[in-house]
């Protein structure tokens, strides 16, 4: 049975569009943003509100971003350009002021095109790719001020830092419960579904952050009160699928449906549109600078490239959510042209290899073109890992 | 020229003229005279390499039948012996680094190593390879590529030497390209190398920062560090110490290149009439980067002797050969792909002009002040790299220089980043030029496909 906090997070969806609109009336400015290393923090502190932007899902929009984008661009950026293009979207509607961080080249490039043929505001934040250096935390933290300045001018005040503080302290909160939750959801006798977490990190692109906090806070106290202290154990039964790879964003279903109709149960992820974000993040002081350093030095997006396999903390990451998650198999997700995670794929499936742990590789777009073959190769992956558990209980 | 078979043959008329030309001039003091080139082209190479003499107008990497042009065949000779240079140059313990991203080779000459592209590469590995014809030297690419979308994956829009670097075939010894927006395959295409088999060779990734780069003091500090380390990695190698008055002189070298590149454009574009073919025209044009030949020297030695020819075939209003009469001009933008030329010349058209690679030639570095810095900003400043309108500007400046009376847009199959800003970038240089224009998805290159020609050549006759 669903919690109850989650039917007021839907009704409080349903009504947040109308409310950025009176804000926008009465004078605030919405910054819609996408990306992985943007500071929001710097955003809410400033009094603007900020708004994640990018749905999936609609093969529709993809068609209608392609116009201007190209088709060898992945769907999620495409869909992202329609979005403009159509501009139906409320929040896209609503939106002032647009902020993208050059983390992902093909949204850099999302930015620019929007940029030229839909004549929006757009902020770029610079990311360096050779992250780990001390020199990469001077450019990025340099990049993290100059977009401050120019957030600035579009909030018309000039940062307070005791704010800055106050608002680090909020998204840390947000961060905690996120990551509590998804313990939650991953353990036997679950109140909440991996589905339902998603959901829940994706309300939080829209909300008010304050708000959000509370409602989090809801559904842990509602969690704990019905499922006590989460125990994470693999059940006999269960396929418990990991999900990595590429972005799913809002409104992109297909794969967790195919995954869930086939007997599937997916207990967590390593996705920028899931949980990675929220790990990791510790802003080593109340600035700027500490922003830049914190968000640097989380788990490295997969856009990002890095050249010792044996240090990669992402892939060590991966690995010790898979044992925390006590997950059995990997699902890894590519959407075509997604470079950063496709050139990565067969490494992954190597390297989990060796560690005993399958990995599938699904390849696809918005279309449902290729839904049954999806479901025949998910159907046949959630067979076999739960003949592995049947086989390794008799062992 | 002479050609028998389809097989292509350089004619005795030229050779005693072809003898009184300049010898090239190699970065290790060495040279080749014109008699040694003859005897290669017309003896040692048909033997060698019989698919580089196939005189299909399907190859795109057929000879030029301008025989008549020193450096073309200079040129020709220098790709032929590829391997064995390279192979000179490993034995007296000078490193290779395989490089990509649209970037000058200057730090890396300087750090006293041999930069090679993906298409270099490529050559260094074909040549590796003796008596096989153009089907077999086809068959033999595609074999290869099928390794790197094995290992990588098979959207990589071309796998830039990974097959030929982790097989073993050609010992790189570093890969450090510049990870700029043109190409996201760069840093991707890098970063697989780590779950290769081969695991002496260096991997490095200098980090090109992104948007408004060039007006951003942190940015240029930035980037001129990458170049800094990426010299110091280079000198592990070579046990050297590369100071930054070897940068400077190394700087000083290769815009001499970059000079004359741009002062035999403005020869080519001044001309009446084409005084090159397309294939004579990109090759040596893109000698001005000083990396074709793997030997900067040698490149500079090319172009010397080579505007004195042009500015010749310029003041008598001499064609080049397999050029029609009054042909239509193409410019030739997006990513690092090429029409084939001759066959835009059996339609009418001719190949004036590209933007990838001309960008980073016409960059001329600050020779005064800090080597490092001054190669930073003139790196964030290639137009190719810079936002729509401001590339477009750029674009439209050649475009009106070279007199182009269309612009085809080509990008490979998979390209990402040049696809993305295809369209966006067209429209904005119809707006400014009111040229037309044409978007092509390209696919792999060799022969080309017959879809492709078709709308190129669709696109000729519409502007004739």
């Amino acid at each position: 049975m669903a919690l109850k906090t989650l039917e007021i997070i839907k009704k409080r969806l349903e009504e947040r569009p109308k409310e950025i609109e009176k804000a926008r009336r009465e004078g605030q400015k919405v910054v819609g943003w996408q990306g992985y290393n943007i500071p929001e923090e710097i955003i809410y502190a400033l009094g603007l509100i900020p708004v994640r932007i990018g749905v999936g899902g609609d093969d529709r929009m993809v068609e209608i971003g392609a116009r201007y984008i190209s088709t060898k661009n992945c769907v999620f950026v495409r869909e992202t350009v329609g979005l403009f293009a159509e501009n139906n979207d409320p929040y896209v509607q609503n939106t002032d002021i647009l902020a993208f961080d050059a983390t992902c080249l093909q949204t850099y490039r999302t930015a620019e095109i929007i940029q030229y043929y839909f004549n929006k505001e757009v902020l770029i934040l610079g990311v360096p790719r050779n992250f780990y250096w001390p020199e990469a935390k001077v450019y990025f933290t340099k990049e993290v001020e100059y977009f401050t300045r120019r957030l600035e001018k579009q909030a018309g005040k000039k940062l307070n830092y005791q704010i800055l503080a106050d608002t680090i302290g909020l998204y840390d909160r947000i961060r905690n419960a996120i990551v509590t939750i998804y313990t939650y959801q991953a353990a036997a006798g679950n109140y909440l579904s991996w589905e339902e977490t998603y959901d829940l990190i994706h309300a939080g692109y829209y909300l008010d952050r304050r708000e959000y906090l509370s409602l989090l806070e809801q559904v842990l106290a509602e969690l704990r009160e019905k499922q006590g202290q989460p125990f994470i154990e693999a059940v006999e039964g269960e396929a418990r699928i990991f999900l990595s790879g590429s972005v799913l964003p809002p409104g992109d279903k297909k794969l967790i449906k195919i995954i869930q109709e086939v007997g599937g149960r997916i207990v967590g992820d390593d996705l920028w549109s899931g949980l990675i974000p929220y790990l990791d993040v510790k802003i080593p002081e109340n600035s700027l600078q500490g922003l830049a350093v914190g968000y640097l030095n989380r788990t490295p997006h997969g856009a990002l490239p890095y050249l010792d396999l044996d240090t990669d903390r992402r892939i060590k990451r991966l690995k010790e959510l898979i044992q925390t998650f006590k997950a059995q198999g990997v699902i890894y997700h590519t959407l075509r042209y997604c470079d950063p995670y496709t050139f990565k794929a067969k490494e992954t499936k190597d390297i989990l290899q060796k560690e005993g742990i399958p990995l599938l590789e699904i390849h696809t777009e918005y279309a449902g073109s290729d839904f049954e073959a999806i479901r025949t190769r998910v159907e046949a992956f959630v067979e076999m890992l739960k003949n592995r558990y049947d086989e390794e209980v008799a062992v | 020229m002479s050609v028998s078979g389809n097989v292509f043959r350089y004619p005795e008329e030229i050779r005693d003229d072809f003898l009184q030309t300049a010898d090239i001039q190699f970065r290790d003091g060495s040279k080749a005279s014109p008699a040694e080139v003859w005897h290669y082209l017309t003896e040692i190479g048909p033997k060698k390499y019989p698919h580089i003499y196939d005189y299909s107008n399907y190859y795109g990497r057929k000879i030029s039948g301008d025989v008549t042009l020193p450096f073309s065949l200079k040129h020709n000779y220098l790709i032929m012996t590829m391997d064995e240079r390279m192979t000179k140059a490993k034995q007296n313990g000078i490193p290779v680094v395989f490089v990509q991203g649209g970037q000058s080779v200057d730090p890396y000459y300087a750090a006293g190593a041999i930069a090679l592209r993906p298409a270099s590469v490529g050559i260094w590995a074909s040549c590796q390879h003796e008596g096989l014809n153009l089907n077999q030297e086809e068959v033999r690419r595609a074999n290869q590529k099928e390794k790197a979308y094995r290992a990588i994956s098979f959207e990589v829009c071309q796998s830039a030497g990974y097959e030929n670097i982790q097989e073993g075939t050609v010992p790189v010894d570093m890969i450090a390209p510049y990870s700029c927006l043109r190409c996201s395959d760069v840093s991707y295409g890098l970063e697989a190398h780590r779950h290769g088999k081969r695991k002496d060779v260096k991997l490095f990734l200098a980090d090109y920062p992104l948007d408004h780069q060039k007006d951003k003091e942190w940015a240029i500090t930035y980037f001129a560090e990458n170049i800094r380390r990426l010299i110091e990695s280079i000198d592990e190698l070579t046990g050297g110490k590369t100071t930054a008055e070897d940068l400077r002189k190394e700087i000083k070298l290769h815009n001499e290149g970059r000079r004359l590149a741009m002062e035999i454009a403005d020869l080519w574009w001044s001309a009446e009439v084409p005084p090159t073919n397309g294939k004579d025209r990109r090759d040596l044009f893109q000698m001005g980067g000083m990396e074709l030949h793997g030997d900067p020297e040698a490149s500079l030695s090319l172009l010397r002797e080579a505007k004195g020819y042009i500015a010749e075939r310029v003041k008598k209003g001499q064609k080049g050969f397999g050029v029609s009469d009054n042909p239509v001009r193409i410019f030739v933008c997006g990513s690092c792909v090429f029409p084939n030329e001759y066959r835009i010349e059996e339609v009418g058209g001719i190949v004036v002009g590209n933007d990838n690679h001309w960008s980073d030639i016409t960059t001329i570095v600050e020779e005064d002040g800090d080597p490092f810095y001054n190669l930073a900003k003139a790196v964030l400043s290639y137009p190719y790299e810079q936002s729509i309108k401001e590339r477009a500007k750029w674009t439209v400046e050649q475009i009106k220089r070279s007199r182009a009376d269309g612009v085809l847009f080509l990008y490979n199959w998979g390209c990402n980043t040049q696809s993305a800003v295809a369209r966006a970038l067209v429209d904005e240089i119809k707006r400014e030029s009111g040229v037309p224009t044409l978007i092509i998805e390209h696919e792999q290159q060799g022969t080309q496909s017959e879809q492709l020609q078709n709308r190129v050549n669709a696109f000729v006759e519409m502007l004739k």
